[in-house]
């Protein structure tokens, strides 16, 4: 389950950013200083977006799922920013703008190894309602709880 | 005869790995036999070799003369329904 591995020091809400730099060097950043990520991580975060973007937009909500290849990663998490104003990112695909809300930043190792994991985020992501409950939060433990209800209705 | 599909993304992991298994199972339930190929996007050209279909979840910018059908509905979910059709239209050819 993805709840169990969420951690309230990566989660962020209400989460003041301008553009999806600013977000990859905060949430980017802790996911480094935690250890999760190795120092290249944040720009190879800048570098994917930029050639492969990852906004996503689910029924009109806009989320989007920054990761990096496995050389910039130690150790699988997931960090999360709920976003006080929208930021504008490129759609995973056609690169059209999408006005994004929610982030889920990934530190991914292995996909083979961790694809119930990832399966279970992608399911996360696809429920519109969830995405407004987790934007609509200032409680980081909330988050945790939100992810729970959905993934134990699965 | 097995089907060659390639599955690309960006860095050839997150995405490219759940829709890879999504296209396993909508091929398992129609009883198409399929072989699946991924890589990154950059990769695609090397792989080409008997592939009867790409489904990048990344922006593609060419024409690699073989049925391209984006797989980014496997991650938002949206228009997943027609997605699966396309892809067991073009497979079962």
């Amino acid at each position: 389950m993805v709840w169990e591995e969420l951690k309230k020091e990566l989660i962020f809400t209400d989460f003041d950013a301008k553009t999806p730099d600013d977000i990859f060097e905060v949430l980017g950043g802790e996911l480094v200083h935690a250890g999760y990520a190795k120092e290249s991580y944040v720009q190879a975060l800048k570098d994917r977006e930029e050639e492969f973007p990852t906004g996503l937009c689910v029924d009109g909500f806009g989320v989007a799922i920054p990761h990096t290849p496995e050389e910039h990663v130690n150790e699988v998490a997931t960090a999360i920013a709920a976003l006080s104003h929208p930021v504008t990112f490129l759609e995973m695909g056609t690169d059209d703008p999408v006005d994004v809300s929610l982030v889920f930043m990934l530190c991914v190792t292995d996909p083979q190894a961790h694809l119930e994991q990832l399966q279970q985020i992608v399911k996360i992501i696809q429920d519109k309602e969830v995405l407004k409950k987790l934007q609509g939060t200032s409680d980081q433990q909330a988050i945790i709880d939100i992810i729970k209800e959905k993934e134990q209705a699965l | 005869m097995k089907k060659k599909v390639i599955v690309a993304c960006g860095g050839a992991i997150a995405t490219s790995t759940v829709a890879s298994n999504a296209i396993m199972e909508i091929a398992k339930k129609n009883g198409i036999d399929v072989e699946i190929c991924q890589c990154r996007i950059s990769e695609i050209p090397s792989n080409l070799d008997g592939a009867d279909l790409i489904v990048p979840t990344g922006r593609v910018k060419r024409d690699f003369g073989v049925p391209t059908i984006p797989g980014t509905p496997f991650i938002s979910g949206v228009g997943v329904d027609k997605l699966e059709e396309k892809i067991v239209s073009v497979l079962s050819e």
